[in-house]
């Protein structure tokens, strides 16, 4: 093909139009494609604010009105670039086309530049330039070689790096005691070590608190809760929140007398913020921990608060208000001096230590699992004093010492509400709709067995080291080999739990929602002892002590005991 | 000289045949020793509904515009709820299809009721581009019958799909092109 | 009856309810709400999953690129024919590259020949094996035919070379190490199951598709750009393929020549190859010593060894740093810091690793697997790289007697840039 001078020039003026018009199209595309990768639609902050506004005020139909307004905007700028980058490609390779079409033409009628070099260049000289080059680079290489073998050596990853566990296992033998049953103390939620364990014996089986029969003593509180009693000696604590007021009660426990009541707000570093909950639950869901010479309570705005047995406050703080959809719920539990903090947020998941005496924050070790309402738990295993989480997805088990994680395992998901069921060799993790996980604990741990006939929603489980007690929502409950898994037997008892279950006294006490307590025998063979009625519903679990059970329900605390 | 050049000549020619044969061998052996490592049939690129953590990655991460990873309903899973925590964002004031209450940024989901009180949703694949925010509400609060597939009409099937690379939780995986759909009512996780 | 059915649209609310009320959260999986019981006759909507076409056309695609091949090689070496294979080359970007869009590619099969011959878990498709295969046999018979028209990615490149502008000699041969590298680390990466990095950094695929990440269009178009001045940039500098492509036809049986008949030495084709891989003619000097360079070529001879045997070590010294591109690794990593000094994991792949219910000992033991698989792997890469870059350069220090101009059969592409520089003519 032969052009003439002119067509050439006219050749290389369209491919330089379409060039710079494919540079321009290119461009834009770019800026689309990032765009549509990048932005969502729904999320420009002035629909985020207007929304927010909107939510503010649901009944505002101009609001609304202004939220469908700029939202349908915003999907209209995201479908128009979408529609953008599909023409803006075809555009581009048509203007691509034109400009290689026309620069082809160009190029294939100009002639070739015969252009011969002034010489030919020195091939030989050249040649001995190689040598050298070959003997420099591998001179070069192998120092290389030589010096990343004296570098890189330590790259060495040594997986598990088990010396570090091994020092932090010493320590441990000074706190590794196990845990002993006391016949008076029941010190946290769900007793000794928060296992769901009472010492003593001689617990009255059979009263009646509309007659009146056995009930020892019977209190109003002034301010409700689902909070559970907690017993150091003589005294009795027990929290209650309402009307923006966060308290913790020192009742006699032998006479239902108010010694004192502790303020949980309106000391310095408080918050007053009640974070949107569930109305039911309120801010005083979590379980008071006490210790020898302390109490300390939690409320749902985070108000973390200890008070000597006499109610003055040794310290307080707000640890951050927890966002949680429903109501922030897990008890504390206090070791060798150190306040154990399960935090479970929307924005944040841990568990801290805080120094007793102090209030010092000594560690805080994130969790990355999601939000649950569980409580944590104290036990032994391996001679390891460790304090174990229901978490979801992962049991976990952290050292009470420096808050480290000392193993995870696969538990359960789904609504992880329910704290561990534990005994000296296994770890039991249950969630409703989903099933009961028993774990063989440790960091070589697995799951031992599964089974999801009798799964809880709130209600934890507890076990020892025949058998384990379950109570669902649904109102039945069952005993299961712990070993082996085998359903030993089930009973419905027609209204649901939410109490945790305990076993004292050879015997499992599981109280429903309607105020009744079952009693069955703690064995293999169901035999029910009696099922007593409180007259009021309750939803907290009782505390034991020196024969006497203690029950809160919707309004009063109950003392029972044999007369 | 001329004697020497052809000598130099057929050493060349050895190297030359020695090399070809070095080569040619292993090339020819290759078919032999993947004989029974090779698949007619080839994969193709699938999500594991089980292992989708339902992380919005879907939507950046695929070399296609919008991506071919499309949300899908599995019916039989299906609560079919008025209240339907993938079509509703949280917080919404009002179950029905006012702007202000969706939770898909494209409005890809279609809300359609079918009798009291059950409303069915399925998706308009044409508007969705994968972002899985409802695939989260329904696996966080529903049965979890909103999930995430690779539409195998859109996908191109690259040697290493683009989302695989980045997918956290190894939940996109090679799939026999036979059975190129998990489908969640079907699959146990 | 009624009534309860009226009843039952409360069933959600009452069990959300229930969750509400004191300990409850959320999350699971789980068939939460019962599946409803349909009264009017409703049924589930079939949704239609569609297929992609059938896998028999996968084999359209082997049959269309034994067929390209073959014409390529006819217009190269028989047709000599520029006009020829600028056809062909439309035709191939046509059809693999906008229509196949680009996927499947011999230059990308590399990595599945390698997932498939060092893991038992992934059987390779038979197409991508024939597309690692054809094209070798095709090099080993008549050169880089499969760079000249049938590549796509050498065929835009081709077609988008106008202007021709020389690379000094020495920025050329430092950079032309590159694809080495690229390839060697290419088949580790996809042995180790860690990653496609030929498939992560194609720069045309995007083109090909009219759709892409933007960082791949924005690459692929400046890689166009500078081709128009620099011929085939992805060619000399970065195609893994091409290694390959340029051993076999090293020792190819037949290859193009840039004269139709005998060369006269005339040195008109000196400046016609954009690629620099014309050899020239260095006859005989009339002055011999040839005892002499055959002492002195023994030691550089010896240097291979050596640069092999250095770049294994570094290779296995770098294992562990470049098994990061495995994913397994860097999240074992990232879990290892959140361990031992308290940098909270916060990538996805760190929370959807605590939600896989996996535990840290089975995420460390992969870990050390992978990096016992890279230690394995990397010494063999270093090997190769020595051996290339120590065969390479000593191929530099020998003399070679040639009193005719060709092509170097490694590096030439076979495009027939230089035929109308020759004026030697076939008189018919």
């Amino acid at each position: 093909m032969k052009f003439s001078e002119k067509d050439i020039r006219i050749f290389k003026g369209i491919s330089l139009v379409s060039g710079i018009f494919t540079l321009v199209i290119a461009v834009t595309m770019i800026f689309s494609l990032i765009q549509l990768k990048m932005i969502s639609p729904l999320d420009s902050p002035s629909l985020q604010s207007v929304k927010e506004q909107f939510d503010r005020d649901p009944d505002n139909r101009d609001k609304a009105e202004q939220v469908r307004a700029i939202d349908l905007m915003a999907r209209k700028a995201y479908f128009s670039s979408r529609w953008q980058v599909e023409t803006g490609s075809y555009l581009l390779l048509a203007g691509a086309i034109i400009f290689v079409l026309f620069q082809q033409l160009v190029a294939g009628s100009e002639k070739p530049g015969r252009s011969l070099r002034p010489d030919k260049p020195d091939i030989d000289a050249e040649r001995i330039k190689n040598r050298r080059y070959l003997v420099i680079s591998a001179g070069a290489v192998t120092i290389v070689a030589v010096i990343s073998s004296f570098v890189l050596r330590k790259e060495l990853p040594a997986p598990g790096r088990s010396s570090v566990i091994a020092e932090t296992t010493e320590q441990h033998a000074v706190i590794a005691e196990a845990i002993q049953l006391s016949d008076v103390n029941y010190p946290f939620f769900r007793g000794e070590g928060s296992r769901g364990i009472a010492g003593g014996t001689g617990f009255a089986t059979e009263w009646n608190g509309t007659e009146g029969k056995n009930i020892k003593w019977k209190i109003a509180l002034p301010r409700p809760g689902k909070s559970s009693p907690v017993i150091w000696g003589n005294k009795l604590f027990i929290t209650g929140a309402g009307n923006g007021e966060f308290v913790v009660y020192c009742i006699d426990k032998n006479t239902g007398e108010i010694l004192w009541t502790g303020a949980g707000s309106g000391f310095p570093g408080s918050s007053s913020e009640e974070p949107e909950s569930d109305a039911e639950a309120g801010m005083a869901v979590p379980t008071a921990a006490v210790s020898e010479n302390e109490v300390c309570a939690i409320f749902g705005n985070g108000n973390l608060v200890c008070f000597d047995h006499d109610g003055k406050l040794k310290w307080g703080k707000n640890i951050g208000v927890p966002m949680v959809t429903y109501a922030f719920s897990s008890s504390l539990l206090i070791s060798d001096k150190l306040l154990f903090v399960q935090y479970d947020s929307q924005d944040k998941r841990s568990l801290s230590g805080f120094d007793l005496n102090t209030g010092e924050q000594k560690w805080e070790t994130p969790r990355s699992d999601r939000a649950v309402n569980s409580s944590p738990v104290l036990a032994t295993f391996d001679g390891q004093l460790q304090v174990l989480i229901n978490g979801n997805p992962n049991v976990s088990s952290y050292d009470p010492v420096d808050g480290k994680e000392l193993w995870s395992l696969p538990g359960v998901s789904g609504d992880v509400a329910t704290s561990l069921a534990v005994n000296s060799k296994m770890v039991y993790a249950v969630s409703d709709y989903y099933k009961l996980n028993a774990l063989k604990p440790g960091r070589n741990g697995s799951t031992v067995w599964e089974d999801n006939t009798f799964t809880p929603d709130v209600s934890s489980p507890v076990a020892n080291d025949r058998y384990l007690f379950v109570t669902t929502g649904s109102g039945d409950a069952a005993c299961y080999n712990a070993e082996t898994g085998d359903t030993l037997w089930s009973h419905y008892f027609e209204n649901p739990f939410y109490a945790s279950t305990i076993i004292a006294d050879n015997k499992v006490w599981m109280l429903d929602r309607s105020g009744i307590m079952h009693i069955v025998e703690a064995g293999g063979i169901l035999k029910i002892i009696s099922s007593s009625p409180i007259g009021e519903n309750t939803d907290c679990t009782p505390a034991f002590s020196e024969k006497k059970i203690y029950i809160r329900g919707r309004e009063n605390l109950y003392c029972i005991s044999e007369n | 000289m001329k004697e020497r050049k052809s000598k130099s000549g057929s050493r060349r020619d050895f190297v030359k045949t020695a090399g070809r044969l070095l080569l040619a061998a292993p090339v020819l052996t290759l078919p032999v020793i993947l004989s029974g490592k090779s698949d007619a049939k080839g994969y193709v690129w699938q999500i594991d509904p089980y292992k989708c953590t339902s992380c919005e990655l879907c939507r950046t991460s695929c070399v296609m515009t919008p991506s071919a990873v499309k949300c899908t309903n599995a019916f039989p899973m299906c609560g079919y709820c008025d209240f339907c925590p993938g079509y509703l964002r949280q917080g919404a004031k009002a179950f029905n299809t006012a702007a202000e209450n969706q939770l898909c940024p494209t409005g890809a989901i279609i809300r359609k009721f079918v009798e009291e009180p059950y409303f069915e949703y399925t998706i308009d694949e044409t508007l969705c581009d994968g972002c899985s925010k409802c695939v989260k509400g329904c696996a966080d609060f529903g049965n979890g019958s909103l999930y995430l597939q690779i539409m195998h009409n859109l996908c191109v099937n690259c040697n290493q799909c683009a989302i695989a690379r980045k997918c956290p939780s190894d939940a996109v995986i090679r799939v026999p092109a036979t059975e190129p759909y998990m489908r969640k009512e079907l699959k146990k996780s | 009856m009624k009534k309860l059915r009226r009843l039952k649209k409360y069933i959600p609310y009452f069990i959300f309810v229930l969750l509400f009320i004191w300990h409850s959260v959320l999350y699971a999986q789980q068939q939460r709400f019962p599946r409803p019981e349909f009264e009017g006759g409703y049924t589930f909507p079939t949704h239609q999953f569609l297929n992609q076409r059938a896998p028999m056309w996968e084999y359209m695609d082997v049959a269309v690129l034994v067929g390209a091949l073959m014409v390529t090689a006819w217009i190269a070496l028989k047709k000599r024919s520029r006009q020829g294979l600028v056809w062909i080359s439309l035709f191939s970007l046509a059809y693999f590259g906008f229509y196949r869009q680009g996927c499947i590619c011999a230059i990308g099969s590399v990595q599945n020949m390698s997932l498939a011959l060092f893991n038992d878990s992934y059987s390779i498709p038979l197409p991508a094996l024939l597309f690692f295969i054809i094209p070798l046999i095709f090099a080993l018979l008549f050169g880089r035919v499969f760079c000249a028209g049938v590549c796509p990615l050498g065929a835009i490149q081709e077609l988008t070379g106008f202007k021709q502008v020389r690379v000094p000699k020495s920025v050329e041969m430092v950079l032309a190490v590159i694809p080495f590298v690229y390839l060697g680390l290419a088949v580790l990466f996809a042995a180790t199951q860690s990653q496609f990095l030929i498939c992560r950094y194609d720069p045309f695929v995007g083109i090909f598709r009219l759709d892409a990440p933007y960082t791949m269009i924005i690459f692929g178009s400046l890689l166009l750009i500078v081709g128009i001045f620099v011929n085939r940039p992805y060619c000399r500098y970065l195609c893994p393929y091409g290694v390959l492509q340029n051993i076999f036809s090293r020792f190819s049986v037949k290859h193009v020549t840039i004269s139709p008949a005998e060369c006269r030495d005339c040195r008109l084709c000196e400046s016609g190859c954009p690629y620099d891989a014309i050899l020239q003619s260095d006859p005989a000097p009339d002055v011999e010593k040839p005892k002499q360079s055959f002492k002195g070529s023994i030691i550089y001879f010896l240097m291979i060894p050596v640069l092999a045997a250095a770049f294994a070590v570094i290779l296995y010294n770098f294992a562990p740093s470049l098994s990061v591109m495995n994913n397994n690794v860097k999240l074992a990593r990232e879990i290892r810091l959140e361990k031992e000094e308290g940098i909270k994991a916060v990538s996805k792949a760190a929370v959807a690793f605590y939600e896989s219910g996996k535990t840290e000992d089975e995420l460390f033991e992969e870990e050390r697997q992978i990096i016992g698989r890279f230690r394995k792997g990397a010494p063999w890469v270093g090997i190769f790289l020595g051996l290339s870059l120590g065969i390479g350069l000593f191929r530099l220090t020998i003399r070679k007697i040639r009193t005719f101009y060709e092509p170097d059969r490694g590096r030439c592409y076979s495009c027939g840039k230089c035929f109308k520089f020759c004026p030697v003519k076939i008189k018919t």
